[in-house]
């Protein structure tokens, strides 16, 4: 037998996975992004991030200012005027807690600092619902943030250093938020390929703001007065352009970050046997692993069932939605957000995929299903829902939306 | 990065459908003469409605009023528009509008009012100029014709030194303005104050009727020292390039600057593609001051006791707007806001703030001209 020749060494040193939840994932990956100011305020289930921020630091893992701040609204303050003055900051929050800091997280839109934000969604109690809703990182879809939205932990942690990428980009600079679905993924302990220190280094140059505060730079003022005569449509302009920039930055950072870790995501929309649908499936974050695993079955069946995931909420990606569901008869919108007395009741995902679907030439059924104040979806609501979907493209559905998980009629 | 030059020729536009009204704009200075100037225009307003006429009146928004001494105004108009007006001044040109021009402060008749249209812009060629003020009816005319406020003017100036009479100017001012303008009689804004249930400002508006003078102007385009000197056209920088630099951000200053006339501020802001992110603003060159587009909200000046003042420099440091320089100590009062910060600090109370009106006033014309042009208001 002649000798087998050696198998040569992989270019890329593959890191060992390590078993983390979100919360510690998100956390690694923001040690190895070099932040400088981290912002904390406790609230389920963000919570878990700041803990473990918290304790990497004080066991010396790396070294960065770390601030409790008294409440959601003055941590969003911190990160904003530390972000200001040339700091990378990382903040983070949920449910109640992001509607308290509402005013700084608007603001810090529109002074175009490049905040990167965790949001672990959670629905807006009371009374004490911590259950998982979208509501809480739907409410800032319309300010100027940058929204991502993961499915997995391993995805979580990687769209966290891909945001740092995207935010400090001088073609964007816009906060960023990564939402992750709350417990769905901060509390699920799952395999996770680390991003080396390394690789985020290369991955991620450091922030480098065009014009900080700060006595060396010379003086320059941040948030003077706007009389609406003389800059306001100016400034609305300025960061809606960003935004639109921001969908060729994103899909350029994915493609870079293929190149740095070996992982490889579609920048905007993640699609599973869309190639020849008839019925699509629609959703976001973690539940899709469900949603997907309800459609292979659904195929093996014979039904030609794909689904959609949607990577990105702000820039909405419109146009690659249109095509990923041309020529399919009939689709469902997942969701765990609602807009109380919307157009049809129907959820806030819902009319962002209602709106695309407008300008396409061929337009699918469209249904709505709710999983409303945080109770937990199984498997057979969501193969329900997909056989709704099924049936409504041969029989015309009785009503658009459906409140899965509710006890009691549904009209 | 080069900067071009572009002109931008900002154009007046009349109203056919508002020939028939007659608007008065009310100038006064922010939270000071708010409630004077809200009493002033809905005693108008209500004269207006006794009288049969359709009135209403409301604030100039974009002033912020609530913030102190900016300069504000307040619209009453008289008479049914062909379509339904609102005016603002600052977004749209205007045209002739202005029947009466009421100014509260006789410190903002020779500024530009909020920097943004002049006291006459707007103006009727017969408008009744009413100001509260002690100087005399020609004096007035005088500082309009040397400063330019009005072209082809044939109007009246009515004036009335109203804090004299009553601490609520509104009320004497009422009074003169019925004593200089027919459209509104004196029994009429009697008649209005019972109805507002303000019958004990009755006497003050008698009073104001009567301590009010009242002279007739012809003001000739040609008579105007500085007609030429006005400028129409502004020169805009234009930009390449990623975000806006220091070079360009201090190229539109000075057009800003340059630009005194209406629309100066809005067509000098720039476009929404040179804003840096965040909306940057540059600070001063070096050794220069930022352009004090504030200063005209200035009500009161601080003035120096040099034989008092130990050179301490207390005030140099406390300054917000870094207005004072030392060495010795001097105001610059292109910057000053006339806060009072310094006088609060001086330890041997060298520094009194002097209201601008008093001190403008306490001059005689001579001076008073003299410390104009050194301020080189108008053009």
């Amino acid at each position: 037998m002649s000798a087998i020749k050696p198998i040569p060494p992989v270019a890329i040193e593959k890191p060992k996975a390590k078993v983390w939840n979100g919360a510690r994932a998100i956390a690694e990956a923001v040690k190895v992004a070099d932040v400088d100011v981290i912002a904390a305020y406790p609230i389920r289930p963000y919570t878990g991030i700041m803990n473990s921020l918290a304790s990497m630091i004080a066991n010396g893992e790396f070294t960065a200012d770390i601030i409790v701040a008294d409440s959601e609204h003055s941590q969003f303050e911190v990160v904003k005027h530390a972000s200001a003055v040339g700091a990378r900051v990382f903040a983070g929050s949920s449910g109640v807690g992001l509607a308290f800091a509402a005013e700084p997280i608007i603001v810090t839109a529109l002074s175009q600092l490049p905040v990167v934000a965790a949001i672990g969604t959670r629905a807006l109690d009371d009374p004490g619902n911590f259950g998982m809703e979208w509501s809480d990182a739907l409410m800032f879809r319309d300010f100027g943030w940058l929204i991502s939205w993961a499915k997995t932990v391993q995805e979580a942690a990687d769209m966290t250093l891909v945001a740092y990428r995207v935010a400090e980009d001088r073609r964007v600079l816009l906060p960023h938020f990564i939402a992750l679905d709350g417990a769905a993924i901060t509390h699920v302990a799952t395999p996770v390929v680390p991003v080396t220190k390394q690789q985020a280094t290369e991955f991620l140059p450091p922030y480098r703001p065009p014009y900080r505060i700060d006595p060396q730079d010379g003086p320059v003022t941040k948030a003077q007065h706007i009389a609406p005569s003389l800059i306001g449509p100016e400034q609305r302009k300025t960061i809606d352009v960003a935004q639109k920039r921001s969908k060729q930055v994103i899909a350029e950072a994915w493609k870079d970050f293929a190149k740095y870790t070996g992982r490889e995501y579609p920048p905007f929309l993640e699609t599973i046997g869309m190639e020849d649908a008839e019925f699509a499936l629609i959703g976001m974050g973690a539940y899709m692993k469900d949603i997907e695993l309800v459609a292979s079955r659904l195929r093996s069946k014979g039904y030609k069932v794909g689904t959609v995931r949607l990577r990105y909420v702000r820039p909405f990606p419109a146009e690659e939605l249109i095509n990923a569901l041309g020529g399919v008869k009939a689709a469902g919108v997942i969701e765990f957000g609602y807009s109380f007395g919307s157009p049809f009741g129907t959820g806030s995902l819902y009319h962002e995929v209602a709106t695309s679907l407008y300008e396409a030439d061929t337009k699918p059924t469209l249904l709505d299903f709710l999983f409303l104040g945080g109770r937990e979806p199984t498997v057979e609501h969501f193969t329900q829902l997909a056989e709704k979907v099924i049936e409504s493209a041969h029989k015309k559905p009785q009503k658009k939306t459906y409140w899965l998980t509710l006890r009691g009629e549904d009209i | 990065m080069t900067v071009k030059l572009v002109k931008v020729t900002p154009k007046v536009e009349r109203y056919p459908e508002y020939e028939e009204l007659d608007w008065v704009i009310a100038h006064g200075l922010g939270v000071d003469h708010t409630a004077d100037i809200t009493s002033f225009s809905q005693t108008i307003a209500q004269a207006g409605s006794i009288k049969g006429i359709e009135t209403y009146y409301y604030m100039r928004y974009d002033d912020s009023p609530e913030r102190n001494y900016i300069p504000m105004a307040f619209y009453t108009v008289l008479g049914k528009p062909k379509v339904p007006v609102l005016l603002h001044e600052e977004v749209e040109p205007v045209g002739e509008l202005f029947k009466v021009i009421a100014v509260f402060s006789s410190s903002l008749l020779l500024q530009k009012t909020a920097q943004r249209a002049l006291l006459f812009d707007g103006a009727k060629k017969d408008a009744i100029l009413l100001v509260n003020t002690s100087i005399t009816t020609d004096d007035v005319v005088r500082l309009v014709k040397k400063y330019n406020l009005a072209q082809d003017w044939f109007g009246k100036v009515v004036t009335i030194s109203a804090a004299k009479i009553d601490s609520a100017i509104a009320y004497p001012m009422l009074g003169a303005l019925a004593r200089g303008w027919d459209r509104i009689d004196l029994d009429s804004i009697l008649t209005a104050l019972d109805v507002l249930g303000k019958e004990k400002k009755k006497e003050s508006v008698r009073k104001g009727y009567e301590a009010a003078s009242v002279k007739e102007v012809h003001v000739l385009a040609e008579e105007t020292e500085m007609f030429k000197k006005i400028k129409r056209e502004v020169e805009l920088p234009e930009f390449t390039g990623e975000f806006w630099t220091p070079e360009v951000y201090y190229a539109y200053q000075k057009a800003a600057a340059e630009a005194q006339t209406y629309p100066s501020r809005i067509a000098t802001m720039p476009r929404w593609e040179v804003l840096a992110p965040g909306l940057i603003e540059f600070g001063p060159q070096p050794g220069k001051r930022n352009l004090g587009f504030t200063t005209p909200w200035r009500w009161q000046r601080p003035i120096i006791d040099m034989n008092k003042c130990t050179d301490c420099k207390l005030c140099h440091y406390y300054c917000p707007d870094g207005a004072i320089d030392f060495a010795p100590i001097k105001v610059d009062y292109d910057y000053c806001k006339g806060c009072g910060t310094c006088e609060k600090v001086c330890p041997v109370k060298a520094i009194k703030m002097v209201p601008e009106i008093e001190y403008l006033e306490g001059l005689r014309d001579e001076e008073v001209l003299r410390r104009f042009e050194q301020r080189e208001y108008g053009f």
